[in-house]
């Protein structure tokens, strides 16, 4: 049986080597299961992955689960300022009753998980560094995520939406004077370049995407039980290693961005309070607005230690 | 099947189908459907408009239509004309100034419009008939607006550049600058061509245009300064902090419109309509080209077919100016038969990756391919120039036409060579104004 | 040489159910250009609001975009009526009267039968936006169904003037491949 897994990244992104440490595990088992992988959006675009996987024309996906909150309002909490703290706080939260309430709302969908995984990321300043609310008062800035958008936007920032390949310039002509985006898109986009202080997600980081490695229920279902083992097998084994190298990006870009000699800054527990509490009156207002069972959701969320 | 035979023949299905006369983006969804029915299933046909429609979704790609709509509302009013007649003016003296004038009329145009069939029509309509009065051959005249019109997708804005940069995911600021100078050297290989011809002809009728007195020749020149305002403004708008160059595009129809109807006087709606009519012809067949070609590309991926290429030619150990050299004949050979951006579209995923991979810098890549599909413009059997051209001057057969433009032909490959020997003519104003590429 | 024409429009004779597409065509066109338009000034506002008075421009890109994907369905059976769509007529050209013939019949069955085909689908698509509620996951958060109602509204549109070309073939109203 031939599986056809989808993604946006390139091959030396950690989530292709999650998506092909699957399936080098599900061959090795062999148990007639073989999983194609098509990156770098060469079968679907980045946010036209879900639908296909939702209706079975797709096999499986490593897909930011935020992308799908037009289809799933609810997914709109796994790209939630300051609803994650750190990796490990990450971990807890895939493993937590939110999540199978997340897992719910797929299972409607026809979509299951088969290897949680969160990755951070922090904002970059063109002219100066971005700690607190304060600091992005007027500044042009460019969010990662709709909740943030709704975040950054109550703390006076002026929020342009653009392609992911338009940021260096834009920042580079003045366009863009703020960015917030994942730690690999900073270094893979070389936006040190354009940047006088990078602020990463360190002890406290606010920016946490949940990026999963979906599959189509009703095919997962369809698959033999040796299948379905290895397919389990090889998860698990993935998921260790996401978390682990999850951790090292954030690392690596600090390291990138010192070389080139950006200013590095510190969120301090303080600051990472400060956003939470505009966030409450923001972004999560906006979610609970839109969302029937939202407040039971966000308290599933906050409860996890 | 193995994907590289299935390959083969999805090749010679799209050529049979190409050619039957539909309609090249309703071919490329006929194949792809086919394929796809046969090798996916027919679950996979629920997918198509859903890729037509994602294809389609994306800002940098609709700035083509605002890119169109500069050239054709300037192209309406009389701009080109003083253009022309104050190029022509201070040129007079050169042996083949009327050439030179339409060349550099061409050059300038191009500087407002992101088409190329646009600007052969703009600079055409005045130039061919007035060459053909003064006495140049009908060849030296349609051919020499035939080449220069395809100056419009290689100095910036471009419509090919923008879906390149989409494709390719590469800055489309930095492909527009890098086109700058391989345009300029265009322009003058084409001029040095045309004074050399001219003067190789000894045909002295087609040198006494009569000549303009220095009053004459200052007089017309603010009349070009509407065309220096657009590009200014433009160019500031794109690397001033104003804009990205994709919105910058929305800035450029606005002023060209906008100086379309407050200078030369356009209000009669039925002048604006046809504006709009036309912009809005080019604009849709190349928008569903761009749309069926992603289906097609969709098609390729999904049966392996593109892996396997790239895969293949990975396996190959060849020089990698060999390789630049196939690259090169093959982009050539597709530019004969399809319009550029649907060549850009499919071929695009499989040449990216082995040109990087053989060290080529993807931004100097864009240039060569461009000039490559600035051939197929004027080559048949899709020229786009080439029609234009038989609407401006219908009595003038194709096969002169085409011997016209050969030594321009000429002149691109000879670019295509010293873009190969100095890739700095691509790549050193964008690493200047940009700092060094990605 | 290419079938990129500006002259050559549709021919409806006096047939009025010829006619009658022809001036549905022009109005989809009409409405085409008018998006277009709308997204040019659409663009530059977003521009001021960003440029002059440093403001957060948060539904500009999407609905740009949205009007320049709507323009390009619904401008397809517009363009068609024109003749405007790209075409290699090599083969055609040098076929003789009889032949070509046939090959414009067939042809235009495949062309009809491709575009009924992506109609049926885009409408089940357009469908199931409309009955999941689904949006963009953006803050504006568009309701779907809307700018996905292009689909089935153009290629409706455009598989109603594709009908009445062959029609015109049949007819002898129309030249196959619109040559003498
Ligand atoms: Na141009
Ligand atoms: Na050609």
């Amino acid at each position: 049986t031939e599986l056809r897994l989808s993604h946006q990244w390139s091959n030396n992104d950690i989530r292709h080597k999650v998506a092909q440490m699957v399936a080098d595990e599900v061959a090795a088992a062999n148990v007639d299961l073989d999983i194609k992988i098509f990156g770098s959006q060469s079968l679907f675009k980045a946010r036209e992955q879900y639908k296909p996987l939702s209706r079975g024309q797709l096999d499986m996906t490593v897909l930011p689960l935020s992308y799908a909150g037009g289809q799933q309002p609810a997914y709109n909490l796994t790209l939630m300022p300051g609803l994650v703290k750190n990796h490990d706080h990450a971990a807890r939260l895939s493993a937590s009753p939110f999540m199978a309430a997340l897992e719910e709302k797929m299972a409607q969908d026809d979509v299951m998980v088969l290897v949680h995984g969160y990755l951070a990321g922090g904002f970059a300043g063109k002219d100066k560094c971005i700690t607190r609310p304060e600091d992005v008062q007027g500044l042009q800035t460019r969010a990662a995520g709709k909740a943030f958008e709704q975040m950054l936007a109550g703390a006076g920032a002026s929020i342009a939406s653009m392609a992911s390949s338009e940021i260096y310039n834009a920042m580079q002509t003045g366009v863009l004077q703020a960015v917030n985006t994942s730690s690999s898109s900073f270094v893979s986009y070389r936006i040190y370049e354009q940047t006088k202080c990078y602020t990463p997600a360190g002890d406290v980081a606010l920016w946490f995407m949940y990026q999963p490695l979906l599959m189509n229920k009703s095919t997962f279902e369809g698959l033999t039980e040796a299948q379905q083992q290895a397919l389990r097998d090889g998860a698990a084994k993935a998921q260790a290693y996401y978390l682990e190298e999850a951790k090292k990006e954030d690392a690596e870009s600090v390291k990138v961005f010192a070389d080139a000699g950006v200013e590095i800054a510190q969120m301090t527990p303080e600051d990472f309070a400060a956003w939470r509490e505009l966030a409450k009156e923001t972004s999560y207002k906006a979610f609970l607005e839109e969302v029937a069972d939202g407040q039971a959701l966000l308290d599933l969320a906050l409860a996890v230690e | 099947m193995d994907p590289l035979l299935l390959g083969a023949i999805v090749a010679i299905a799209t050529i049979i189908v190409l050619f039957s006369g539909v309609s090249v983006a309703i071919g490329l969804l006929i194949v792809s459907a086919g394929f796809l029915l046969v090798f996916d299933g027919a679950r996979s046909l629920e997918l198509i408009p859903e890729i037509l429609f994602g294809k389609l979704d994306n800002f940098a790609l609709l700035s083509i239509p605002m890119f169109i709509i500069m050239g054709a509302s300037i192209a309406s009013t009389r701009a080109g004309a003083d253009l022309y007649e104050a190029l022509e003016r201070w040129l007079t003296r050169v042996p083949g100034g009327l050439v030179i004038s339409n060349l550099g009329a061409c050059a300038l145009f191009a500087a407002m419009s992101g088409s190329s069939p646009a600007t052969c029509a703009a600079i055409g309509k005045m130039g061919i008939p007035e060459m053909r009065k003064r006495g140049y051959p009908d060849g030296v005249a349609a051919g020499s607006i035939a080449a220069g019109g395809t100056l419009g997708i290689l100095i910036p804005p471009s419509v090919t550049m923008i879906v390149y940069g989409i494709a390719t995911e590469t800055s489309i600021g930095r492909l527009f600058l890098a086109g700058v100078v391989p345009g300029l050297m265009l322009v003058m290989l084409f001029m040095a061509w045309s004074i050399y011809s001219t003067w190789r002809s000894g045909d002295t009728s087609v040198l006494s245009a009569g000549s303009y007195s220095w009053a004459q020749k200052f007089e017309i020149l603010p009349r070009v300064l509407p065309f220096l305002l657009i590009i200014l403004g433009v160019l500031y708008a794109m690397y001033g902090g104003i804009a990205t160059p994709s919105e910058t595009a929305a800035v450029g129809a606005l002023l060209c419109m906008m100086i379309a109807m407050i200078i030369y006087r356009l209000w009669n709606p039925r002048d604006l309509w046809v504006v709009l009519r036309d912009s809005t012809r080019e604009s849709v067949m190349i928008l569903f080209i761009i749309a069926a070609a992603g289906v097609f590309s969709y098609m390729l991926s999904s049966l392996f077919i593109t892996q396997a290429i790239a895969e293949w030619i990975g396996t190959l150990d060849v020089n990698r100016w060999v390789l630049m050299g196939a690259v090169n004949v093959f982009l050539l050979i597709a530019g004969f038969f399809l319009p550029p951006v649907a060549v850009i579209l499919m071929t695009a995923p499989i040449l990216l990756p082995i040109i990087t991979t053989a060290g080529f810098d993807p931004i100097w890549f864009a240039v060569v391919l461009t000039i490559n599909m600035e051939i197929g413009l004027i080559s048949p059997p899709v020229g786009l120039n080439l029609y234009v051209i038989n609407g401006i001057a219908p009595d003038i057969s194709l096969k002169t036409i085409l011997t016209g433009s050969l030594p321009y032909v000429a002149c691109m490959v000879l670019g295509i060579v010293l873009l190969c020997l100095f890739p700095g003519i691509a790549t050193w104003l964008p690493d200047l104004v940009m700092g060094p590429s990605l | 040489m290419s079938g990129h024409s500006s002259a050559a429009a549709a021919q409806t004779g006096s047939n009025p159910f010829l006619r009658a597409v022809a001036a549905i065509s022009t109005v989809a066109g009409w409405c085409s250009a008018a998006m277009i338009v709308a997204a040019v000034l659409i663009t530059c506002q977003m521009i001021v609001i960003r440029y002059v008075l440093n403001g957060s421009t948060v539904w500009q890109t999407e609905a740009v975009i949205y009007l320049m994907i709507a323009a390009t369905l619904l401008g397809l059976s517009y363009v068609q009526r024109l003749r405007g769509h790209v075409n290699v007529d090599l083969i055609p050209l040098s076929l003789p009267a009889r032949v070509r013939f046939v090959l414009a019949t067939i042809t235009s069955v495949l062309t009809i039968a491709i575009v009924a085909v992506i109609l049926w689908y885009g409408y089940e698509y357009w469908h199931f936006a409309w009955e999941r509620g689904w949006r963009s996951d953006t803050v504006w958060g568009v309701k779907l169904w809307i700018p996905y109602l292009a689909i089935p509204v153009g290629f409706g549109l455009l598989l109603l003037q594709l009908v009445a070309d062959f029609i015109a073939l049949v007819l002898g109203i129309e030249k196959p491949f619109g040559l003498e």
